[in-house]
């Protein structure tokens, strides 16, 4: 006789919806009932309150025969009802897996879902990527008084949902073909899609030098949207000369009364319209050219200086904080030992069509070799890359 | 097993965000300590966390143990909370 199965969820609950069809795709029959709904909200909240062990309240929560679970697993749900297969958690082939959520695979995932295509993304940082963590973002077309990074990668979510991407919030550690499909390992178990998307952006690269690893997030930093706030009325270092550098030394004038910058250069590689802006903030920035960072030292708590040659002559410059914004490095990692070739600095090479060694799988953004490493041509190498696969998709079904 | 959870934040900070959307898809309530508008709640989250970021998320559990949980790391998070 069938088991009485009763799924309590909610529409924005990506679990939920896996688990759902999880069971459809098992064949078992169950009744949904949506928390959101007043009425079956309190119903799920009595349930969970006075049968749960442990007072568990979460969805999906699944009732098998009388007997509950809050975010049941493969194994509970395995041992309860009569699954005829042994299958992972995601038995689907998408139709695309795009690895990534920032602004290259989010727009990608705006045409391909457009399209109908079935896609979804994997995230392991945050959703919008390197975008959503820069202060503002001033040179991005149709925002004429610019935007904040992180108003726009939410932006740019919204509307990748809106037409039914699915972002799941894991790592993708490792991607093949086999059969004609790309099978991708993740956090979650193995994904497998028709096509992939490679968008993993960049991550901004580590100084290496004595200190850093040692007071990292006790006074080393790489995000000054996250930790500038921590710095109210101290004295900061930042660490770089580009673009990047420069707009978050000045934004981290909110918080900190006095900066050092130290350029490695003798000049900034940073854009002449940052550069004139910078010069707004002399009061509070010092700009110390042809200076290298050699130590970040602390009193084993904290950071209290940084260690520098300037001119070719040690100096000390006392401080609360570093922050280092020195460049960038490709979040490729996960590609070693597979067929996607990389260039000398470890950037996805990819044809004319955006494709990479391995075919079916594409790449965008600022991961690719040739990148230009701005939002707003991510954004565009996304949408070329959505078309590209919408035509191997095509080519594959002839 | 969580009896609450609180999280550190900021404004700007978008890891916070994210931590704030995975507890709510687990369908997980939170209280949120905003340091922008609360500075001096500064102090307590670095003395819980050792560190001088957000986001940080302390679980109290049901025996009264805590977990602190420094950035956005489901690695940990998921753990902390199960």
């Amino acid at each position: 006789m069938a088991k009485e199965v009763i799924v309590y969820g909610a529409d924005w609950c990506p679990s939920c919806k896996r688990l759902i069809e999880k069971l459809n795709t098992e064949g078992i029959a169950f009744e949904y009932r949506d928390v959101e709904q007043a009425e079956i909200g309190n119903e799920h909240l009595g349930i969970a309150g006075n049968n749960i062990p442990e007072g568990k309240r979460g969805i999906p929560t699944i009732v098998v025969d009388g007997e509950m679970q809050v975010y049941p697993d493969d194994e509970w749900l395995k041992s309860r009802l009569d699954f005829t297969s042994d299958q992972t958690p995601d038995t689907k082939v998408h139709d695309v897996v795009m690895v990534g959520a920032g602004p290259a695979s989010l727009a990608a995932a705006i045409y391909t879902t457009r399209e109908d295509l079935d896609t979804v993304l994997y995230e392991k940082g945050v959703v919008g990527g390197l975008a959503s963590i820069t202060d503002w973002v001033d040179n991005y077309p149709g925002y004429p008084d610019g935007i904040s990074g992180m108003d726009l990668g939410e932006n740019l979510r919204k509307q990748a949902e809106r037409f039914g991407a699915q972002i799941e919030l894991g790592e993708v550690t490792g991607i093949k073909t086999a059969d004609g499909l790309v099978e991708l390992e993740t956090t979650d178990g193995p994904v497998k899609a028709k096509a992939a998307l490679v968008a993993t952006g960049s991550d901004y690269k580590r100084l290496g030098v004595p200190g850093e690893d040692d007071y990292y997030a006790r006074g080393v930093h790489f995000c000054a949207t996250c930790d500038g706030a921590f710095y109210r009325d101290k004295r900061l270092v930042v660490v770089g000369g580009g673009n990047s550098a420069v707009q978050e030394a000045m934004f981290l004038t909110k918080f900190a009364t006095k900066i050092d910058m130290l350029v490695r250069g003798d000049k900034m590689r940073a854009s002449e319209v940052l550069q004139h802006d910078l010069e707004k903030f002399k009061d509070k920035i010092t700009v110390h050219f042809n200076t290298s960072t050699d130590e970040i030292v602390g009193d084993g708590k904290l950071v209290t200086g940084v260690k520098g040659t300037k001119n070719g002559k040690q100096e000390l410059f006392e401080t609360d904080g570093v922050f280092v914004f020195i460049g960038l490095k490709p979040n490729t990692g996960f590609l070693a030992g597979t067929s996607v070739e990389l260039d000398d600095i470890g950037l996805i090479k990819t044809n004319d069509k955006l494709e990479t060694a391995i075919p079916g799988v594409f790449a965008a953004g600022d991961v690719r070799s040739g990148a230009t490493m701005q939002i707003a041509s991510a954004i565009g190498e996304g949408a070329t890359a959505a078309l590209r696969i919408r035509e191997y998709l095509e080519e594959l079904a002839r | 097993m969580a009896k609450n959870i609180t999280i550190f934040t900021t404004n700007t900070c978008a890891y916070c965000g994210m931590v704030k959307k995975w507890l709510s898809a687990k369908g997980m309530n939170y209280e949120e300590v905003n340091l922008d508008e609360q500075p001096d709640r500064q102090k307590e989250a670095f003395e819980m966390s050792g560190s001088l970021t957000v986001p940080v998320t302390v679980i109290t559990k049901h025996d009264d143990t805590r977990e602190v949980v420094v950035g956005y790391n489901l690695a940990k998070l998921a753990p902390a909370v199960a």
